[in-house]
C-alpha cells in the first residue's frame, strides 16, 4: 500500500512525515526512515512526494481498488476484447 | 493528559482555503489570530494540491448587471445550491478583489497575462470561471498568513465550542499526536472545517479515504456548531459528484472531452467533440447520468477525450496538475492509460453528507462570535476564499466590541471531553474507529440514501442510535492518531442522526432527497430547513432563503 519509501534513497529528513495531513506516517521516529503506519489513509494527493528533496525516494502506489477503468479504444462499434468462451452444444 | 490554555482574538478552526483567508484578513486588521488545523495547513483541505478554476465576476467582461452572471452560475456550477441570492451577491461583490490579492501574493491567476475564462459553461453563453495555476496555493497562502502575523497550530483537532450566554468564547482542541488538550480562549471563532466525507459509503467502500477531498473532512464544524446551539440548514440534502471510476478525484470540468454512452453516443447535446473552452457541461447539468444510464442498461459512460489534439492533451494534463490531480495523472501514465486513445469510465460518485451552517453575507452564524466560511457555509473555491476573507474581516471587527470570555465557566464541557478521551484511550478491546465508521456508513447508505420513506428512515434512525450507544460505551483508540479518528466518527454520528431527523421532516421529494412516500416537490417547502439543538431535541423550522 502507498506510500513506498526507498530506504537506499531516503535521507530521513522527516519532511514527508510533517506534511501529511492524514498523518499516514504517525509514530515515526525523528530522523529515521519513516514508517508508513496508516497506508490505507493515504489520499494520493502527493504532499509527501512534493515535499521530498530526493527524487524517487518516495512514491505513491495506487491500490487496485482505485484503478481507473478505461475502454481499449473509441471504436464503440467493436466490442471490447474477446471473452474466450465457447458454448456447449445441446 | 496535559491541558494547555491558549489565548487569541480570533481562532480559525480549519486551515484550508477559507480558514487561512480568514486568518490573513483578521491578522491584517490587527487581531491576534490562531489557526487550529488537524493536519498540516500547507497540505490540507480541498485546495491542498491545487485548483484550476475560480468563479469570478468582472464587470468589464460580464457587463454591469451581476444578476445575469448569477443566473448563469445557477444553471451550471451552482445548479444544486439551495441558498439565498444575497449570499451570492456578496460573494461576487468581493471575489475579483480576492483574485487580485491572490495574484499579488504569488498565485498565478492569469498565467497567460489575460484573464482566461474556460470550462463550466454552455457553448455560446457566459463563462464564469477563470483558469488559474493553483498548485502551490496553500504554500503561498500559509506564507501570507504568517507574514500577516497569524500563528498556525497544526495537528490540533477542534472538537467542541465553548459558550457563555449567547456567545462563543472559545473552543477545545485535541492534539492528534501528543496526549494533550488545548483550551482556546477566543473572542471570535471561525469554522472553516470543510465538507462531510466518510458519512456514506464511498466510491470504493472498502477504502474510506478514496475521496476527492482527502478523507479527513468529517463535518466537524457543523457538528460542533450544532452541539453549541447554532443553526444548521438542509442537513437532509446530500450532494453527489462525478468523475473517474474508481480513482475519486474532482476536476470534472478540467477534462477536455465528451461524455459518451456505451455506443459512443454523446449523453448531452452541448458538445460533440473535445472543446477546451467549455468542457462538457452535461456533467454539471446532470451528475446522475452515469447512474441513470447504468439503470437503463445503456452504460458504461465514458469521458471520451479521443480526438483531442496534442495541444489539448498537454493543456488538459497541465490543468489537471493544477487542479490537484497529479496522483491521477501519474497513475494513468504508469498504467498506460492515454486519454487521447482510451475513453475513461466516469461514475456518479456516491452521496456525501449535506447540510450547511447557516451564515449570512458577513459570514455570521446564529451565535454571536461564531462565523463560518467555505464548505461548511457554501461550497466551491471562490466562495471559500471570498467568504473566508469576509469572515476574517467580520470577526476582526467584532473582537473590538467584546471582552474576552471566562473559559472556566465551561469547565464541565472541558472535563466531559477529557473524560471521553480517557475512556476511549483506556479501553483494552472494542470497536475501533474504522469498525464504527463502516457500521455508520452502512446505515446511512441503506436507510438515508437514495430512497427514503418514513419506515426506512425510522428504522435507520433507531439503528443509528444503537450504534451511537455502542460507540459511547465501547469504542476504543489504541493511540492518539486513532483517538482523532474516533472523535471524527462521533461527529459523523451526530451529523448522521440529524440527516435522519431532518429527512423525516422534509415531506417532499427535492433534488437528491428522494421520498417516494411524498413524490412531489412542494413549492411551499422551497425554503431553508433550519435546525437547532434545544436540550435533547432538534428543533426545526422553515425559512425563506
Amino acid at each position: 500500500m502507498p506510500p513506498i519509501i526507498d530506504p537506499k534513497l531516503c535521507i530521513a529528513c522527516d519532511r514527508c512525515v510533517n506534511i501529511c495531513t492524514e498523518d499516514v506516517f504517525y509514530g515515526s521516529t525523528k530522523n529515521e526512515i519513516p514508517e508508513v503506519t496508516y497506508p490505507r489513509e493515504c489520499v494520493h494527493f502527493n504532499g509527501c512526494v512534493d515535499a521530498c528533496p530526493v527524487p524517487g525516494a518516495i512514491w505513491l502506489r495506487v491500490p487496485m481498488s482505485s484503478m481507473v477503468v478505461y475502454r481499449e479504444s473509441s471504436d464503440y462499434a467493436t466490442p471490447q476484447g474477446d471473452p474466450h468462451t465457447r458454448s456447449l452444444a445441446d | 493528559m496535559e491541558e494547555q490554555l491558549v489565548e487569541c482574538d480570533v481562532l480559525c478552526i480549519g486551515g484550508g482555503i477559507a480558514g487561512i483567508m480568514a486568518a490573513i484578513r483578521a491578522a491584517e486588521k490587527g487581531a491576534n489570530v490562531i489557526v487550529a488545523e488537524k493536519g498540516n495547513a500547507r497540505y490540507s483541505g480541498c485546495g491542498r494540491s491545487g485548483n484550476d478554476h475560480f468563479e469570478t465576476y468582472i464587470p468589464e467582461v460580464h457587463g454591469s448587471d451581476k444578476e445575469d452572471f448569477i443566473d448563469e452560475l445557477l444553471y451550471t456550477a451552482k445548479g444544486e445550491i439551495l441558498i439565498g441570492r444575497d449570499i451570492l451577491r456578496a460573494q461576487f461583490a468581493k471575489a475579483q478583489d480576492v483574485v487580485e490579492l491572490w495574484d499579488e501574493w504569488g498565485i498565478p491567476m492569469r498565467p497567460s497575462g489575460q484573464w482566461e475564462f474556460a470550462g463550466h459553461a454552455f457553448p455560446g453563453r457566459t463563462l464564469t470561471h477563470i483558469k488559474y495555476e493553483g498548485r502551490l496555493q496553500k504554500t503561498v497562502l500559509v506564507r501570507q498568513a504568517r507574514k500577516a502575523g497569524a500563528k498556525i497550530m497544526n495537528r490540533i483537532m477542534a472538537m467542541e465550542l465553548l459558550r457563555s450566554g449567547d456567545r462563543v468564547i472559545g473552543a477545545l482542541g485535541v492534539h492528534t499526536r501528543e496526549d494533550k488538550i488545548i483550551v482556546f480562549k477566543a473572542k471570535a471563532v471561525i469554522l472553516g472545517t470543510g465538507k462531510c466525507s466518510r458519512l456514506y459509503q464511498g466510491l470504493t467502500p472498502g477504502t474510506m479515504f478514496n475521496d476527492g477531498h482527502g478523507g479527513v473532512q468529517t463535518g466537524d464544524g457543523r457538528a460542533m456548531a450544532y452541539r453549541a446551539g447554532a443553526e444548521l440548514m438542509n442537513v437532509e440534502m446530500p450532494q453527489r459528484h462525478i468523475g473517474p471510476k474508481y480513482f475519486a478525484k474532482f476536476g470534472q470540468a478540467t477534462w477536455v472531452g465528451v461524455l459518451r454512452d456505451a455506443e459512443g453516443k454523446a449523453v448531452g447535446p452541448f458538445v460533440s467533440e473535445p472543446d477546451r473552452r467549455h468542457g462538457d457541461i452535461i456533467m454539471e447539468v446532470n451528475k446522475l447520468s452515469p447512474e441513470q444510464y447504468g439503470a437503463l442498461g445503456k452504460g458504461p459512460l465514458y469521458m471520451d477525450c479521443t480526438g483531442m489534439s496534442d495541444e489539448d492533451a498537454a493543456y488538459m494534463k497541465h490543468w489537471h496538475i493544477h487542479e490537484g490531480n497529479i496522483g491521477l495523472v501519474d497513475h494513468m501514465e504508469a498504467e498506460g492509460v492515454d486519454p487521447q486513445k482510451h475513453p475513461i469510465e466516469f461514475s456518479t460518485y456516491p452521496l456525501r453528507g449535506g447540510g450547511l451552517i447557516v451564515a449570512n453575507e458577513k459570514a455570521e452564524t446564529s451565535l454571536r462570535g461564531l462565523y463560518a466560511a467555505g464548505d461548511e457555509a457554501m461550497g466551491d473555491i471562490s466562495a471559500a476564499a471570498t467568504f473566508g476573507w469576509i469572515s476574517g474581516d467580520s470577526a476582526a471587527d467584532f473582537v473590538g466590541t467584546v471582552e474576552e470570555g471566562n473559559v472556566e465557566e465551561c469547565r464541565a464541557t472541558i472535563d466531559d471531553l477529557k473524560a471521553t478521551i480517557d475512556q476511549l484511550r483506556g479501553r483494552d478491546y472494542g470497536p475501533d474507529w474504522e469498525e464504527a465508521n463502516l457500521a455508520l456508513q452502512q446505515v446511512m447508505t441503506d436507510y438515508a440514501g437514495k430512497v427514503r420513506n418514513e419506515a426506512v428512515l425510522l428504522q435507520g434512525l433507531s439503528h443509528l442510535k444503537r450504534l451511537k450507544e455502542k460507540v459511547n460505551t465501547e469504542m476504543m483508540a489504541p493511540n492518539q492518531h486513532e483517538l482523532g479518528r474516533c472523535l471524527e466518527v462521533k461527529n459523523l454520528l451526530d451529523v448522521g442522526e440529524l440527516v435522519f431527523q431532518t429527512a423525516l421532516d422534509r415531506k417532499e421529494t427535492r433534488g437528491l432527497h428522494n421520498r417516494p412516500d411524498y413524490p412531489f416537490t412542494n413549492p411551499l417547502l422551497n425554503r431553508a430547513h433550519v435546525v437547532r439543538k434545544e436540550g435533547d431535541e432538534a428543533v426545526m423550522g422553515w425559512r425563506k432563503y
